[in-house]
């Protein structure tokens, strides 16, 4: 676990790149890949894998996708030298870190090398569904507040790649994990044509073409990064968040047949209920209401009745 | 009945299926059967059952009492029997759709005979057996679901009967649709008696309901609240059984349908077997009258 002391940092700086020359050498190349469930994480780890082994070196990858079919957290450390005895990456040792996410990249961050890891990261942003303050649409979203500038302050190189636009105006949003490969492919030493053979064996057939498209994206927009700083839009703007929700709610309570059970309020997810002096539910916090029902549906009294109202769209005639 | 046509593209509201005059019903604070009415009412409503074609049978107990508060056909029978009179009503009248609300002690003890009876021969109607683990209506005895350990009224040091489970025993006595659901996932149980009520055979539809003034009382459960939660959290899933100390139901109980099967539907079967007889009876006496006059 030696690392390059200070000293000799200023030396290297010039070349940070790690080379598969570099690789060659006792230390193991590591490269961790994350992002979310459903992105294409362990198809981006297996493509590099795979060519690392036919190039002849001794490959480790060790993944966990278990419960993150669909919108949770993937990682994949994939390790390829002369000889590699752990499958992980332990933490602050990664050359490179892939994150097909914003935020599970920022979440992974600390397991780059200090003074000489590459950061390459898409911009694009999933919220997952606990982010949410409340479940009203359109409603303030608890993410990572960082810009890509104040990222790029703390990591030797990073780029901040919009690579899910870049594959959208190709035609096809889902080879987003390609543009990256294309970026990864850069920091590596390995030929152009054998990362596209590679890819050819991963990528369904039909997609062959815009995934080979995808990649020399990812690979010129490199080059064009490094000659240049391409300002990468603050994920945060990216998203347009509507100014108010499309309904209104309101709670129709029949405090007749209420018999003060407190299933309702004790079962609220936002808290918003309480029973008042007279032991009759009434809505405490309309503001905090989002209208999901779950009061009326467990009411076993009939005594709430939540109505969703539209509410006019902004701009149409009155 | 002025009010016998929902629209079933509109929003479910239950009161358009309530008896507003009966209501508040009588049901104790925060009783389950409450909340496994409503699930009932929103399958027939989008199934866009016609209220008038909707006929209800129930027994005697607190799930018994449910069927007043609907306002569709319904019928308050004897105890333990709304399965034997609504297998009259529907061998009568096909044209309904027949559904029983029953309790546990209603159909696994004083009914039980009629419970297997009706699942072995598959007429097409509704079972929907609310089980809350007791008598609740008087006072609390132990009933055939009661889980082991439990205390009732009748069984003050803990009950140490085995319990039993419906939808096995329902499965095994023929019943070709089989599920069961907690009250505390209302969508999923509206699903599951949907697929009940448009089943072509006898669907047996098992709720798992809480009692929460008698038995939750004497129980020590907590407030209604804790004892919908408690649904969730001690009853599913049932690998997670062992780990809890004072498990809610005895059993294992899985949840959802919980078995299917094509067989056929005996009111179909007997309508054939009666118009094949009466032909027959037709052409003998059409042959009798035919030598008379020869």
């Amino acid at each position: 676990m030696s690392r390059p002391n200070a000293s000799n940092s200023s030396a290297v700086s010039e070349e940070l790149r790690p080379t598969a020359a570099a690789a060659k050498a006792r230390e193991p190349m590591n490269v961790l890949i994350v992002g979310v469930g459903g992105q294409g994480v362990i198809m981006v780890s297996k493509a590099l894998a795979s060519l690392a082994q036919s190039k002849g070196f001794e490959v480790k990858q060790s993944e966990v996708h278990g419960m993150a079919k669909r919108g949770g957290t993937v990682f994949s450390h994939v390790r390829f030298g002369p000889q590699v005895w752990s499958p992980t990456i332990p933490k602050g040792e990664a050359d490179i870190l892939v994150a097909l996410e914003w935020a599970e990249g920022l979440r992974w961050l600390a397991y780059l090398k200090p003074d000489s890891g590459i950061f390459i990261c898409d911009t694009k942003r999933i919220v997952p569904p606990f982010a949410c303050l409340n479940r009203r649409p359109g409603a303030p979203l608890r993410y990572s507040r960082e810009t890509p500038a104040e990222v790029r302050e703390h990591v030797a190189q990073a780029y901040a790649i919009d690579a899910t636009r870049m594959a959208e105006e190709l035609g096809n949003e889902r080879a987003a994990n390609v543009v990256l490969i294309g970026a990864l492919s850069t920091a590596l030493d390995f030929p152009a044509e054998d990362w596209e053979k590679s890819l050819a064996q991963f990528v369904p057939k039909k997609t062959i073409a815009v995934n080979l498209d995808a990649f020399r994206l990812g690979r010129s927009w490199i080059a064009e990064a490094r000659t240049r700083v391409i300002e990468a839009e603050a994920p945060a703007t990216r998203i347009p968040v509507p100014a108010e929700s499309p309904y209104s709610v309101r709670l129709e309570i029949t405090q007749e047949w209420c018999k003060s059970c407190d299933i309702c309020v004790k079962l609220c997810p936002e808290r918003c209920l309480r029973l008042n002096a007279e032991r009759i539910v009434e809505l405490a916090q309309p503001d905090k209401c989002t209208g999901c029902r779950l009061c009326e549906l467990l009411c076993p009294d009939f005594a709430i009745r939540v109505h969703l109202d539209r509410v006019a769209a902004r701009g149409a005639p009155a | 009945m002025s009010s016998t046509i929902v629209d079933s593209a509109a929003e479910f509201d239950v009161r358009d299926y309530l008896r507003k005059e009966m209501m508040p019903h009588f049901l104790c604070p925060g009783c389950g059967h409450g909340i496994a009415l409503r699930a009932l009412l929103w399958a027939v409503h989008e199934l866009g059952m016609d209220k008038d074609k909707l006929a209800v049978v129930s027994g005697i107990g607190c799930a018994g009492r449910l069927s007043a508060y609907i306002d569709a056909n319904t019928f308050h029978v004897t105890h333990g029997r709304p399965l034997a009179y609504a297998t009259g009503l529907a061998l009568a009248r096909p044209d309904l759709h027949v559904v029983v609300i029953t309790g546990d002690g209603d159909c696994l003890a004083i009914g039980g005979n009629h419970l297997i009876h009706a699942c072995r021969r598959n007429l097409k109607l509704t079972c929907l057996m609310l089980n809350n683990e007791v008598y609740g209506m008087t006072g609390g005895q132990v009933s055939p679901t009661t889980s082991e350990t439990r205390l009732t009224t009748t069984t003050p040091l803990g009950n140490s009967e085995p319990n039993f489970d419906a939808c096995a025993l329902a499965a095994a006595a023929g019943a070709s649709f089989v599920g069961r659901e907690v009250t505390h996932h209302v969508p999923k149980l509206k699903e599951l008696i949907r697929a009940g009520l448009a089943h072509p055979g006898f669907a047996f539809v098992e709720v798992l309901s809480d009692c929460t003034e008698i038995f939750g009382r004497k129980n020590e459960l907590g407030s209604s609240a804790e004892m919908v939660l408690r649904q969730k959290s001690e009853l599913r899933p049932s690998a997670y059984r062992d780990t809890v100390n004072t498990p809610f139901r005895s059993n294992d109980l899985p949840t959802g349908v919980l078995s299917k099967r094509d067989r056929p539907e005996y009111g179909a079967a007997y309508r054939k077997a009666a118009a094949a007889q009466r032909a027959d009876a037709a052409a003998k006496d059409g042959a009798r009258t035919g030598k008379g006059e020869f």
